[in-house]
């Protein structure tokens, strides 16, 4: 039974989205804190009957984002990320010490219920991890002995603060100008730091001269594919009676990505300033930032500074709505993250038709990654040509790079798009030991050898002409010691676990892919099983429904290529 | 109806008003649940929580038998508001200040009292009745089975016509039909007023073609009674043979103990069916007919389709086709009736007759027609009266006036039996029950009883009572639940054993002669402790 | 308009998608998860092929023709992604055909078939559980393919709302309300979902071992309940003379769909219960008689009784359960015979 305060909130998030189907994710997470952190199957009837959806709707939402607990979990829910950043990071390392100091497998919950251990994918921490996540909080930078001082900090009922405090650097002071100062997320600082002048500047504009300006800017999508936000922007159909929703997706979820959360965290009013320009250009009034769900307390200081833009009145008519995603990496695809936004599985739709003409609740939508919305003040304060005089052609504007892996500094750096990745590789306080292979654009792109990567100018075309992405300029950098079939199967655990599961050589494709490379790794393989891997691979690239197939085609099918003597030296 | 089944899902309002269509129409209900999730306005104006109330963006719960005066408090509010289509009124109807003027009595202030709906939810349906685009209208027999059925009738097509919702797709007055082929029993003349295609006895120019198409001299023109008339006619002679084909009367009329009297008093009384039944011991005389699926013909459904029904099986025994029979009687009578196929039967009637006509088995193999259909050329018809041209003329409004039931509540028996039909069976249960699996899933009629009333009679779910009327009464176990509106009880007569028309009142609409089912007084009594009732019981109710 | 399959021309009408437009050329494009009713999904991806000018591979179910497109339903390329579609749906259930009551109509086994997959190349374990709790309706989940089907059907063709997907990536799997066995569930039993069911994954628990789809005759008829008067396909084992399964048939008024009456309640006809023979009340007691003699008496009793009476003490009831024809030639006979209008029927009931 939902206490009446429960029944409240949940009414008031069921009010609160144009569509009342759309509060079900959140009304779940409030049965769900409600609960002592755990989603019964009366509480998830009792939130059906209240949004107004199916049983069967409900529970399929529940068991399809990994951060419902559908099963009791205990006071304190460890979750372990060992995606590829945290697994080259040690972080495999932090979750076998729990197990022992807990007495406990993964999975399972102390016998006193105080603690549950699970091992979770990638937490967007890549530059801090190994990473532990307690109920809401990140624990970064963790070592066995900060693990030590954690759990008996966690027996004594007390949960220590989280402490902040990445490496990072900017070559652009654009993205991580306010980087630095204190008390960046607050609206006073933002101000004074001249923040807001480029939105009343946009206001004074025609949205067409806005779209121009966008356009001739050439703002590349910041989320992975590169597309320019201005030609998205303009995709829109004009005269149409629908309204025209702005969804700011941030819901970093890449391994090896972790960049927008600092902009998020640090400087929201960046990403507040640049969605309003956006939602004044496209026509759009209800805008929504889809955040994942592990970042509920970034979640809270975007809420906290989109409070105080309205008190302020510079948001005029736009209403900006934090909307949490629980659990699914397939919900950064735009129309996967659409699906999730009207309170459904994360399931990609088929295109077309585009979101731009149909999109939420069917109507004209466009969705835009943190990064790309947060450049937007910058070309309106400084006009186009200036964001051009940055990067190289057709790749213009500032980039952020989150590094991770086998660097002295791992964390997230400012360059011009076509920096050369040395530069970059540089800043982080270069490689430790001898680079072997890199991946420079999250773990869905093609993994290069050290050869390959020499001289790269980190830009998207000059990406794609060295066999791979830029992609969220995810850098991931693997030195000698690194085994790359066992990055391989990581990777594809990953991908078996998160593929939302409706399309065939996805679904299945990656569960048979992490079969072969177990054998392999456990030495149980044969050499057949590494054709048989590359001609999955093969096969699934290109014939699933969204990018996702791909997403772990092409990785895995380099990896085998490029380093295939480490894959035959594991056969017995 | 007046229009097509698969228009429904077209609808942008959905006014159902006397039909349990979940569980009486599934598939009439998954159009209408369709039309809601594209975006349709769905009204379900019943005193019973239907399942379809679910889907519904307005559950109105007038009380039994209000119709009219809840209807003409829509169309007075209509009126008021200037929602009437004064164009279509002016053009397509031929009084409408008759209308205007016999609603008058009925403004939703004094109409919300005799109903029991709130003023303002009179209003809020009134208004999206009045502003829609155009509304299908669909009942079935909350709206007939009362004494004042016709004038209930009467009151919804005034509805439609002071809304101009005739003669348009997606719209209309759908009356769903219960039974397979009630529409072609009236279709071929199985009524005492016309013949088949509804061509009146009494007009002497129709009765001479039919006579010369049948070859006898002259046919009765006197108009012939209807089925309570027949068997009310037994008590005092009038009526002495009593020829019935596949209508279990026992069990299906109301007051059954009257109703067996009459059975007793006849002279002479032969039964057609295909299983014994609670009619067929005071049979005289019992032919074996051949069942569902053992015999070629046709069945008219609900939107006036004619479509064909094949036989796949040989009938058991020595079961034979009815028109077999009649031929055989016919002959042994000094007549033959030229029966000499099911589709000569067809040829025979078509011969001689009119929105029919152009039917035959032929054009018919693989998709059924809808008549009207004059000509072997026409492509029969979707909904009638196109652009609001009725088969009259003008549409005629005719002023309807409230009465309240044959019955009222009293002290003695404070309660209102409604009744009706489950998803899981069908009328006298004599093919569900022959089916396998339906006694699993609902192996007793229950009598379902609003927590309030149970409560205060000190019933809980699954307890046994026993339910009396001035008539007889049924002991069986009771069913707490929502779907009963306070005041009102329901069960249904699919069971023999426990038959609600042991209960129900033989008072009847004075024109149709329709039995009011759905209202009579009972009293309801505890007589043991039961069971409570397993989760599976409210599957047709969910939350 | 033309299109070019497999280098052959075809004119196809518009507005088709091209496996629509494949279908009525009459060249196979293995496909499962679209169906006319539900529409594409996109999902099975079995239905890939090549079009020139657009990159990649193309599901034929959600492309529409256009003039002049050219589409290569027979590359190599195209057969080895079919043939990794089916590979992998036949590795990660149990799909043994022999016992399978989809056996000859199944569409996996029609797509294996045709892409000649003898035997499943991998072996994907999982802990699928038969689900056998509901009164008409038998489910197997480790036959079922996750084509969304019977979930489309369910939400949007019946809307009864009861099945959805659940769980995530190898584990989805369609659920019933909140994953309760069916039999315990809110399931009416309509049975639009064994008809929408490409596999044997939903099947028809009272056919059951009754016949192969093939052994089975079909006849079309109208179901014989509610006025709706549902096109119905009647499948008929002649040798026992009964009715082992009905299906709805595609056609106006239901398109396919049925209720639970419709599609399960058949057997009636074929009760033991069923009256055989004419019977004459003797003595109380109702006796088998000769035809010839139920029609002998009834035809002298009725003379006798209307020859003193006259004609209206004779009432006859039609029924609204019986054909045209029979109330037809009852309303002949009243009239015409005995000379009386008394013919009525249950029309108020």
């Amino acid at each position: 039974m939902l206490s009446e305060t429960a029944i409240l909130r949940i009414k008031d998030q069921i009010a609160r989205y144009p569509h009342r189907e759309s509060a079900l994710m959140p009304a779940l997470d409030t049965a769900q804190r409600e609960n002592g952190n755990y989603l019964s199957r009366e509480a998830i009837r009792e939130v059906a009957g209240l949004v107004g959806v199916t049983f069967s709707k409900a529970y399929g939402v529940a068991t399809y984002y990994s951060m419902y607990n559908t099963e009791r979990v205990g006071r304190y829910h460890l979750c372990v990320d060992t995606n590829v950043p945290a697994y080259l990071a040690g972080a495999e390392r932090i979750l076998a010490h729990l197990c022992r100091t807990l007495k406990i497998r993964v999975g399972e919950t102390t016998p006193d219920g105080l603690f549950t251990l699970s091992e979770v994918e990638d937490l967007g921490s890549c530059g801090t991890c190994p990473v532990i996540q307690v109920n809401d909080v990140y624990y970064e930078k963790m070592t066995v002995a900060k693990t030590d001082a954690l759990i008996a900090s966690l027996r004594e009922g007390i949960m220590p603060p989280r402490k902040d405090g990445s490496h990072y650097g900017t070559a652009c002071s654009i993205l991580l100008k306010n980087r630095g100062r204190k008390n960046a997320h607050t609206l006073a600082v933002y101000k004074r730091t001249g923040g807001y002048k480029a939105l009343a500047k946009a206001l004074a504009m025609q949205p067409a001269e806005l779209l121009d300006m966008v356009k001739h800017a050439t703002v590349r999508g910041r989320g992975g594919a590169g597309f320019p936000a201005g030609m998205k922007w303009g995709f829109l159909p004009k005269n149409d009676p629908r309204p025209v929703y702005l969804i700011c997706n941030a819901d970093e979820g890449e391994p090896g990505t972790f960049k927008d959360r600092q902009i998020m965290q640090y400087d929201p009013h960046l990403l507040i300033e640049g969605m309003a320009i956006a939602a004044h250009t496209i026509g759009c009034r209800q805008a929504f930032i889809y955040i994942r769900g592990e970042f509920e307390w970034i979640a809270r200081i975007l809420e906290e500074a989109i409070g105080e833009a309205k008190t302020a009145g510079l948001l005029g008519q736009l209403d900006i709505i934090v909307h949490r995603g629980k659990g699914s990496y397939e919900c950064g695809e735009e129309t996967a993250l659409i699906e999730s936004l009207e309170g459904k599985r994360g399931c990609p739709r088929i295109k077309p038709p585009f979101p731009a003409n149909v999109g939420l609740y069917g109507c004209p939508t466009i969705v835009n990654n943190v990064e790309t919305l947060s450049v937007m003040p910058f070309v309106v304060a400084h006009g186009p040509e200036a964001f051009r005089a940055i990067g190289t052609v057709g790749n213009y504007g500032p980039k952020l790079f989150g590094v991770s892996g086998a660097v002295r500094k791992p964390g997230v750096y400012e360059f011009p798009l076509g920096t050369p990745l040395e530069t970059v590789l540089a800043a982080a306080g270069g490689v430790v030991g001898q680079l072997k292979a890199v991946i420079v654009g999250g773990l869905s792109v093609p993994i290069l050898t050290a050869e390959e990567a020499r001289g790269l100018p980190l830009d998207y075309d000059a990406c794609i002409k060295a066999g791979t992405m830029l992609g969220s300029g995810g850098i991931m950098v693997m030195n000698e010691k690194v085994s790359i079939p066992s990055i391989a199967l990581r990777a594809i655990e990953f991908y078996a676990h998160e593929s939302c599961g409706q399309c065939t050589p996805c679904r299945e494709g990656s569960v048979v892919v992490k079969r072969l490379l177990q054998g392999l790794v456990a030495g149980r393989g044969s050499a057949a099983d590494i054709d048989t891997v590359l001609s999955i691979c093969d096969t699934v690239i290109g014939s699933t429904l969204c990018p996702t197939g791909d997403a772990w085609g092409m990785p895995i099918r380099a990896m085998v290529r490029k380093f295939r003597t480490e894959f035959e030296s594991l056969i017995r | 109806m007046t229009n097509s089944i698969e228009e429904l899902q077209d609808a942008k309002v959905l006014f159902v008003i006397g039909s349990n269509t979940t569980e009486a129409h599934p598939v009439i209900s998954y159009y209408m649940k369709r039309a809601v999730k594209r975006g349709a306005t769905l009204v379900v104006s019943d005193p019973r929580k239907t399942d379809l109330t679910r889907w519904a963006t307005l559950h109105v719960q007038h009380k039994v038998g209000t119709d009219i005066a809840y209807i003409n408090g829509l169309i007075h509010e209509i009126f008021k508001n200037g929602w009437a289509r004064e164009d279509f009124l002016r053009e397509c109807t031929e009084n409408p200040d008759v209308i205007r003027e016999g609603v008058r009595d009925y403004p939703v202030e004094k109409a919300s009292e005799i109903c029991g709906v709130p003023v303002e939810t009179m209003r809020r349906v009134a208004r999206i009745l009045g502003e829609a685009e155009s509304t299908s209208l669909c009942y079935t027999l909350g709206i007939t089975e009362h004494i004042c059925g016709t004038d209930n009738v009467k009151t919804l097509a005034n509805l439609q016509m002071v809304l101009g919702n005739l003669g348009k797709p997606a719209a209309g007055v759908n009356p769903l039909r219960g039974q397979n082929n009630v529409q072609g029993a009236c279709d071929m003349g199985a009524l005492p007023n016309v013949f088949h295609n509804y061509q009146p006895v009494n007009n002497p120019e129709l009765s001479a073609k039919i006579a010369k198409a049948w070859g006898v001299p002259s046919l009765p023109q006197k108009p012939g009674y209807t089925m309570p008339t027949m068997l009310r006619k037994a008590l005092d002679g009038g009526t002495k043979i009593l020829y019935c084909v596949g209508d279990n009367t026992v069990q299906t009329e109301p007051h059954m103990a009257h109703t067996i009297k009459e059975l007793e008093a006849l002279e002479f009384f032969v039964v057609c069916d295909i299983f014994d039944n609670l009619t067929t011991p005071y049979a005289d005389v019992i032919f074996p007919d051949t069942a569902w699926g053992e015999e070629d013909g046709t069945f008219t459904n609900s939107e006036r389709r004619v479509q064909r029904v094949r036989r796949a099986l040989t009938p058991p025994g020595e079961a034979r086709s009815h028109w077999w029979v009649m031929q055989e009687l016919g002959k042994r009578l000094g007549k033959d009736l030229g029966f000499t196929s099911a589709n000569a039967v067809w040829e025979d009637m078509r011969k001689s007759a009119t929105s029919c006509a152009g039917i035959t088995w032929e054009r018919i193999e693989s998709l059924g027609l809808q008549w009207p259909c004059p000509t072997l050329e026409h492509p029969g018809t979707t909904f009638l009266h196109r652009d609001g041209r009725f088969t009259r003329g003008k549409g005629l409004f005719s002023v309807t006036k409230w009465i309240p039931q044959a019955e009222p509540p009293d002290a003695e028996y404070p309660l209102v039996l409604s009744t009706g039909r489950r998803l899981w069976h069908y009328h006298s249960g004599t093919q569900t029950r022959n089916s396998k699996g339906f006694e699993n899933i609902f192996g007793e009629e229950l009598l379902e009883i609003s927590p309030a009333d149970a409560a205060a009679l000190g019933i809980r779910n699954g307890d046994r009572v026993r339910a009396t009327s001035r008539r007889g009464s049924i002991e069986l176990t009771a069913w707490v639940t929502d779907r009963s509106a306070p005041g009102v009880v329901w069960c249904a007569f699919h069971f023999a054993e426990v038959c609600a028309n042991v209960l129900t009142i033989d008072k009847f609409d004075s024109v149709t002669e329709t039995a009011e089912y759905k209202a009579c007084a009972i009293r309801v009594e505890k007589i043991g402790d039961g069971q409570p009732l397993g989760a599976g019981i409210s599957r047709q109710a969910r939350p | 308009m033309n299109i070019i399959l497999n280098n052959q021309s075809y004119e196809v009408p518009d507005g088709l998608t091209v496996l629509e437009a494949a279908r009525r050329c009459g060249v196979y494009i293995p496909s499962l998860c679209y169906h006319p009713k539900t529409g594409p999904a996109g999902k099975c991806r079995a239905c890939v092929v090549e079009i020139e000018g657009l990159r990649g591979l193309q599901t034929a179910c959600t492309v529409r023709v256009r003039d002049g497109m050219k589409v290569f339903s027979n590359t190599e390329r195209v057969l080895q992604a079919q043939r990794l579609v089916i590979d992998l749906l036949l590795s990660s259930g149990e799909h043994d055909c022999l016992s399978c009551e989809q056996n000859g109509v199944c569409e996996l086994q029609q797509a294996a078939y045709f892409l000649g997959i003898e035997r499943p190349t991998f072996r994907i374990e999982r802990d699928r559980a038969d689900d056998r709790s509901a009164e008409f309706i038998d489910r197997d989940p480790a036959r079922c393919i996750a084509c969304g089907r019977c979930v489309a059907g369910c939400n949007s063709t019946v809307v009864n709302e009861v099945l959805d997907f659940g769980f995530r990536a190898g584990e989805t799997a369609v659920i019933v309300d909140d994953d309760l066995p069916m039999g315990a569930s809110s399931c009416v039993q309509c049975g639009e979902c064994v008809q929408l069911c490409p596999t044997g994954a939903l099947t028809d628990k009272k056919a059951r071992g009754l016949g192969r789809a093939w052994e089975l005759e079909k006849v079309n008829t109208t179901c014989p309940y509610c006025g709706v008067g549902c096109q119905v396909t009647l499948h008929v084992d002649r040798a026992r003379n009964r009715v082992v399964r009905v299906t709805g048939r595609e056609v106006s008024p239901n398109q396919g769909m049925l209720c639970v009456k419709g599609r399960y309640a058949y057997e009636f006809p074929s009760s033991d219960k069923r009256l055989k023979y004419p019977m004459i009340k003797k003595d109380g007691q109702h006796v088998r008689v000769s035809w010839d003699e139920a029609l002998d008496y009834t035809a002298s009793r009725i003379k006798t009784i209307i020859d003193q009476h006259g004609p209206d003490t004779f009432s006859a009831f039609g029924s609204g359960r019986i054909t045209n024809e029979n109330n037809y030639a009852i309303q002949k006979f009243t009239r015409a015979v005995i000379g009386t209008n008394n013919v009525d029927h249950c029309a108020r009931t």
